[in-house]
């Protein structure tokens, strides 16, 4: 990614416009969507390409799209649909995850109480992270338990009906603050281990280590 | 209310607005089709992409700073992301596969006069590149071709691609914030 003849400046900057420009290979992207979780610096180049480049918007003509809102808006708002048909135990399943532990995990869940969305804690609670409501943001708290070792960290995902996981962000020594539309009933919240840095592809590439259904009522 | 009613509309998202997400569909599913088909080529692929990029925006919807671009830059953006990164994940594709794919060339006037205004903005910059450059940056923006696709299409090795592209982005990145 080093050209010499390049300013360390313009290095950051042409990089943020390959990125935008799309140009990058699968790796090369991927360690760029990692350093824009946490680098506001880098993740302002970037948006300022996209402002820049958005002339070209005008490039894409409109294409009739069949009617998927009613799919979208059943996997994001399942509980007003089609309540608790939904099982977390297919996206595990399809994820190669021990669901024996995780069984073992959910079993352990104390009932919510009014402003706990959900626990994630493992079967013998020697981890454990609280997630709470407050107005609307999602607050995550270790509450048993010692952050991922040294090189690694717990990342955060949540996992609407059907849909690929999302990333929340890095669960490290403080309380992680999610500025969030609250998950619905149904979603799945869940913590895999990630290299330092967080997940390099976007996607749960450690073992999943906790998972918690969203229970309604909350 | 701004003078960018879909950036109003990711705002409301982001505050559980479930009724906003519906007006926001309406008024962007079409522009956003757009832009998955081209770049995937397969309508199949581009509704189920289609599926995951609004998931995402309710998701990420309070990731999305007003102040930092418009509405529908932002939502193109997440959908050019999620579509390069299917077609950079997808096993062995050729330069010549990502030719094929390419759908429909013709674009469509754009109707939004700020856009329109971008539009003639970004053309007059694009004239300050040689025009096989200028084909190139747009050819990588539109049709989500990678370094490699845009080598092949244009004959040259792989580095010069780079070096001719990241001069052509400095370029136009001077020209366009004068």
């Amino acid at each position: 990614m080093t050209d010499a003849s390049l300013t360390l400046r313009e290095t950051d900057e042409v990089l943020a416009a390959e990125y935008v420009l799309g140009v990058l290979d699968r790796e090369e992207r991927a360690a760029v969507a990692a350093r824009l979780r946490q680098d506001q610096e880098f993740a302002g180049l970037v948006a300022a390409w996209e402002e820049r480049l958005s002339g070209l918007n005008g490039g894409f003509a409109e294409a009739p799209a069949a009617d998927l809102l009613p799919r979208i808006e059943a996997r994001l708002f399942p509980a007003a649909r089609s309540p608790r048909r939904w099982s977390p135990l297919r996206w595990l399943a399809g994820a190669g995850v021990a669901a024996a532990l995780v069984l073992a995990g959910l079993a352990m869940l104390p009932p919510p109480r009014s402003d706990l969305v959900a626990v994630l804690a493992a079967a013998d609670n020697r981890l454990a992270y609280e997630v709470r409501r407050s107005g609307q943001t999602l607050r995550i708290t270790r509450v048993a338990g010692e952050p991922a070792a040294e090189g690694q960290v717990h990342e955060l995902w949540v996992i609407a009906p059907g849909a690929a996981p999302v990333s929340l962000g890095l669960l490290q020594q403080d309380a992680l603050v999610v500025d969030h539309a609250l998950p619905a009933p149904g979603w799945v919240l869940a913590v895999s281990v990630e290299p330092a840095g967080g997940s390099p592809s976007g996607q749960p590439t450690g073992p999943v280590i906790l998972t918690a259904q969203v229970e309604a009522g909350t | 209310m701004s003078d960018d009613p879909v950036a109003d509309l990711i705002t409301k998202c982001a505050g559980g607005d479930r009724a906003a997400f519906r007006l926001l569909y309406r008024a962007t599913a079409a522009k956003l089709m757009g832009v998955l088909l081209r770049i995937l080529g397969e309508r199949a692929e581009a509704e189920d992409a289609l599926q995951e990029v609004y998931t995402r925006v309710w998701l990420r919807a309070g990731r999305f700073d007003p102040a930092r671009g418009r509405g529908m830059t932002w939502l193109v953006a997440v959908s050019r992301n999620l579509a390069i990164d299917r077609l950079r994940a997808r096993p062995s594709e050729t330069a010549d596969d990502a030719m094929e794919t390419v759908p429909d060339r013709t674009p469509r006037a754009e109707t939004r006069l700020v856009a329109a205004g971008e539009a003639r903005r970004i053309a007059d910059c694009f004239t300050t590149l040689e025009p096989d450059r200028a084909e190139a940056v747009r050819g990588a923006y539109l049709d989500g071709l990678s370094y490699a696709d845009l080598a092949a299409r244009h004959a040259v090795p792989l580095n010069t691609m780079r070096t001719w592209l990241r001069r052509s982005l400095l370029k136009l990145k001077e020209c366009l914030d004068r």
